[in-house]
């Protein structure tokens, strides 16, 4: 667990980052998001000591970050960055291997647990171990970066923007991936974006700040459906709201259980998102769609007035 | 020079035969150098035995460059801690306006200061030898990408380990071609140091400007210039490659 308690951190006379708090518990997944230079990356960096804070108190499981010595605190957290810094002159079984060497684990196990951490991260071990960073794509650079931040099992894991720099399509495989990993391993993740979208698919605790300060936090959800200012309900996209909810909903939320009526001819897995429902109404033109469980069987149906949420009985 | 094709290891091993055999030989050219210098009565340097000249030069720039190597790498390392930062300014702009003060000056000035002999060429050379080095790991250090430094940090290594892992790794390349191009540089430099007393490679020179005799400028400039290209292919061929 991690907790910022009136923390503040001052540049000189300006303030960056101003008397947040900011609570993140085990296996949360929490997003800072806002415009550039509002502070979400200078309170991430506060967090492993990369820049101290001004005032206020910082905690990793109710200990005061200051108790512990900067470097050992550091190993303990994971940390990737958007430009990744893999060191060019190491390979990238040597970059992934790196906490590990420096926690002095054996070279049979700092092995083991290269060829462990680039199985997760689906780099071939034949075909990646013994390259360099330069001879990767940006998507497989970040994948090294993730592992590398993986590598001695920290509890917590620092991510400053770290798809920012990746094609659209690239980033949402790793989005993907990542929500997928860190369902897996349990890990508290506390993820920096200025991308709304991201934010929104990765979070379960959504922080937004402006100017320094935190704005709001919550649950996505609670944030789109009661932003607290203009400038919350602007950087969540305006009008674009109801899209970006339904992004986060399930067809199986709206849908009608089998029985009522006939089987609409589209179908739908009830796993996908009610913001794909609708587009898929909309491309197709009609106003029913077949939901289906993972094996393709029929087990309900959405209505577009179901899924619009429309209030009393069609 | 490209001395990566092939055998890279030739280019030393040729210079180096050269330079030597033109040392034990130089007197059985005496047909070839009476053309230089029809008119003089010798015209083989034979004052002194040319390899014991060879070995006096090759110690004077060894120490010389061993001594700026050491103070200009440390010195360019210690500006560029966290603690050393505020000197860095000063240090570059010294290290880079340095590099445009020619060699004959810093030995006129040396030479009233140190006097004759072996000592002041070997501090006026390791003064002008530390100009590139001091700017080349400068140069080297500071142009290592800020996100790997910023990596580097966040994963928990030490200053030690970063410098010792990441800096002078990456930086090498850098640095080592600032110690090549300082120790050409004082190869040539050397030899005048036998204007103000030291006895090297620079002897048959200052002997021959003295007396009018070109056959032994010519034997000096050769030797020293042999002595330069063997050493600079030493490097190429040692030197870490300039790995992305």
């Amino acid at each position: 667990m991690i907790e910022l308690i009136g923390v503040s951190k001052r540049f000189g006379d300006s303030l960056a980052v101003n008397n947040i708090s900011l609570k993140v518990a085990s296996g949360e997944f929490c997003c800072l998001v806002g415009t550039s230079g509002c502070g979400k990356s200078t309170t991430l960096r506060m967090i492993n000591r990369l820049i101290e804070h001004s005032d206020g108190e910082i905690h990793i499981d109710q200990q005061p970050i200051r108790s512990f010595r900067e470097e050992v605190l550091r190993r303990r957290i994971g940390y990737a960055i958007q430009s990744t810094g893999l060191f060019p002159h190491w390979t990238v079984a040597r970059n992934i291997g790196l906490v590990p060497r420096l926690l002095k684990w054996s070279q049979a196990a700092v092995d083991a647990r290269v060829e462990e951490l680039m199985a997760l991260l689906r780099l071939d071990m034949a075909e990646f171990a013994g390259k360099y960073p330069h001879q990767l794509s940006g998507g497989q650079a970040q994948r090294v970066g993730v592992a590398r931040a993986l590598a001695a099992d920290p509890d917590i894991l620092l991510m400053d923007e770290p798809f920012g720099a990746l094609d659209p399509i690239t980033r949402e495989n790793l989005q993907l991936e990542l929500r997928d990993l860190q369902a897996r391993l349990g890990k508290t993740i506390v993820f920096v974006t200025h991308d709304m979208d991201e934010a929104l698919r990765l979070a379960d605790h959504l922080v937004v700040m402006h100017e320094g300060q935190v704005v709001q936090q919550g649950h996505p959800l609670e944030l789109l459906r009661e932003p607290a200012n203009e400038f919350v309900t602007s950087l969540l996209g305006g009008e674009d709201r109801g899209l970006k909810e339904a992004a986060l909903l399930p067809v199986s939320e709206r849908m009608v259980p089998l029985g009522v009526g006939g089987v609409a001819r589209d179908r739908i897995v009830q796993t996908a998102s009610l913001r794909d429902a609708l587009s898929m109404m909309l491309w197709r033109r009609v106003e029913r769609l077949a939901v289906v469980d993972d094996e393709d069987i029929p087990i309900g149906e959405l209505s577009f007035r179901r899924l619009v949420g429309a209030r009393g009985h069609e | 020079m490209n001395e990566r094709h092939g055998a890279p290891w030739l280019a030393p091993l040729c210079w180096g035969i050269l330079l030597v055999g033109g040392c034990l030989l130089m007197r059985f050219l005496e047909a070839p150098l009476r053309l230089v210098e029809p008119d003089s009565r010798a015209v083989v340097f034979e004052r002194v035995d040319l390899l014991t000249l060879l070995g006096r030069h090759l110690l004077v720039v060894s120490v010389a460059a061993l001594l700026s190597v050491v103070v200009g790498v440390v010195a360019a390392i210690a500006v560029t801690r966290e603690k050393g930062r505020d000197f860095l300014p000063l240090v570059a702009q010294v290290a880079s306006m340095g590099q445009t003060f020619p060699p004959v000056a810093v030995l006129a000035l040396a030479v009233p200061v140190l006097g004759f002999g072996t000592v002041p060429i070997i501090v006026a050379l390791m003064l002008y030898g530390l100009l590139p080095v001091v700017r080349n790991t400068l140069a080297g250090i500071e142009g290592i990408d800020p996100a790997v430094r910023e990596a580097a940090r966040g994963m928990g290594m030490t200053s030690r380990q970063i410098l010792r892992q990441v800096e002078l790794p990456l930086a090498s390349p850098v640095i080592v071609a600032g110690i090549r191009t300082s120790v050409t540089i004082n190869i040539a430099t050397a030899a005048l140091g036998a204007t103000v007393g030291a006895s090297n490679l620079g002897e048959p020179i200052i002997a021959g400007i003295v007396n009018g005799n070109t056959a032994y400028i010519v034997q000096g400039a050769v030797l020293i210039a042999l002595l330069a290209l063997t050493v600079d292919s030493l490097f190429g061929w040692l030197a870490p490659g300039h790995t992305g």
